[in-house]
């Protein structure tokens, strides 16, 4: 699953993210809003992604490894 | 406190300064007019006659239409409560002669020049032999032979010497007199008769002196001589909804004016800093408008779509002073993604992005880009501003 935006990409890898009832971290750290439940799997809300502040709190939080952070701006 | 026309007018007249004839008019009123007329709203602005706050007319019908037009105009926020009618004056030469107070003298201030009717501190600056500027005590006043001094000093002699002289040092008694900070009359009209004359007067009273004068106190507590504060434009009004967007900084405050470049400048000092300097160049802010405490991405790209909304606003300039509590890349992205969604390019948009400070690495890296050319802590904010000016047309 991925999202666009001007500045910044986040893509979560479903084939290895758990879903939310086993983990659920990427919803519940994330200062900005990026994440929202959509049934037991993260979604990731394009609207909000342009706040993104590279905390990297999701991918720290994120047991299985399934988050992917990009900086569009950087070659 | 800032007195309207015809509050001024008043007090000119006890100290025997000649004025046109008039009188405040009334919606409604039935009027009878031989003779050409300049009808004047009443509201405490400069630049009324720019604003469509003045207008000629020439019979009754024609004064008649234009009065309950300027009684419901909205002159920059005001609206106007009255009209002054003034005769029309057949002027031969136009002065400027005004009191105010030097804060770093600490002394008043006489000022006259012979090239009256325009923007005096411009004047000032291009053509300085034009006027002249003296200090005079509050113990002595402006005695007659000091003003007389003032004036010859611009080269009027002869009769126009003995005329004007005595207007200037009966101003000064004004300005004392009622604890004014600022008395102008711009014009002061030479008729071809000899006859001087006030066309228009602003002035100025100090606050905190307003107790000690009964008649401007009265005045101060007719709270139906002027509509309200200034009113909100809507430009400004629309600025202050997109600040409460969200609770995340400031990105809203705004002052519209009326020129062409663009304003999204650091809060506090840095922004009256980055605002003047801008002016100083030579350059005409559309707006005023204070970002800082690390707004929202959102916030800065609906500001910057805002702005660049206004008609003849083509282009933008981002000032602050080096920012530890806003993040550069987070303000980037927001005048970056605004301008996109105003179509239009941010290399050709952006006159000058001038933020360092937090995260500056990634902003810069945002505005490489796209083009912008970074300005770093080594540009000052003058220099800034400099290059914005040359950057806005």
């Amino acid at each position: 699953m991925s999202s666009a935006s001007e500045f910044i990409r986040v893509d979560v890898n479903m084939t290895t993210c758990v879903g939310i009832a086993r983990c659920g971290g990427c919803v519940r750290v994330c200062p900005v809003s990026i994440f929202q439940k959509n049934g037991d799997a993260p979604a990731v809300v394009e609207k909000n992604l342009d706040e993104c502040i590279l905390c990297e709190l999701c991918i720290q939080t994120c047991k299985p490894e399934a988050i992917t952070i990009r900086k569009l701006y950087e070659a | 406190m800032r007195l309207l026309e015809y509050e001024s007018k008043r007090i000119l007249e006890k100290y025997r300064i000649p004025l046109p004839a008039g009188r405040l008019v009334a919606l409604g009123e039935i009027l009878k007019i031989d003779k050409p007329v300049m009808l004047k709203a009443q509201i405490p602005i400069g630049g009324r006659g720019k604003a469509g706050g003045i207008l000629e007319a020439s019979d009754t019908e024609d004064a008649r239409q234009k009065i309950s037009h300027l009684l419901q105009s909205n002159l920059r926020g005001y609206i106007p409560k009255s009209v002054y009618m003034e005769e029309k004056k057949a002027v031969k030469q136009e002065f400027f002669m005004g009191v105010t107070y030097d804060t770093v003298a600490k002394a008043p201030l006489a000022i006259f020049s012979p090239a009256g009717g325009i923007d005096i501190e411009e004047l000032a600056q291009k053509q300085p032999e034009l006027v002249c500027k003296e200090h005079f005590t509050v113990a002595s006043r402006l005695p007659l032979h000091r003003a007389r001094e003032i004036v010859a000093e611009t080269g009027i002699s002869g009769k126009l010497l003995l005329g004007l002289s005595p207007l200037l040092s009966k101003l000064a008694d004004v300005f004392l007199d009622y604890d004014a900070t600022v008395v102008e009359i711009n014009p002061l009209g030479l008729m071809d008769d000899g006859q001087l004359v006030a066309l228009d007067c602003h002035m100025e009273i100090d606050d905190d002196a307003v107790f000690r004068h009964a008649d401007i106190a009265s005045m101060e507590k007719d709270t139906g001589r002027v509509e309200g504060e200034k009113r909100m434009s809507d430009f400004e009004r629309k600025a202050s909804e997109i600040n409460d967007l969200d609770h995340r900084g400031v990105a809203g405050r705004m002052i519209e004016f009326d020129g062409n470049l663009g304003l999204i400048i650091g809060g506090g000092g840095a922004s009256l800093t980055a605002f003047d300097a801008i002016r100083a160049h030579g350059g005409r802010p559309a707006n005023y408008c204070e970002i800082g405490g690390n707004p929202s991405v959102l916030k800065v790209k609906e500001l910057t779509k805002l702005i660049l909304s206004k008609p003849g606003v083509n282009k933008i300039a981002v000032i602050m002073n080096v920012v530890s509590n806003t993040r550069v890349d987070l303000v980037a992205r927001g005048i970056v993604k605004g301008i996109l969604e105003s179509g239009k390019n941010p290399a050709r948009t952006v006159a000058v992005f001038r933020i360092p400070g937090a995260w500056e690495e990634e902003g810069f890296k945002i505005l490489s880009k796209y083009g912008i050319p970074i300005q770093g802590r080594t540009v000052s904010i003058d220099e800034a501003a400099r290059i914005a000016t040359k950057n806005s047309d």
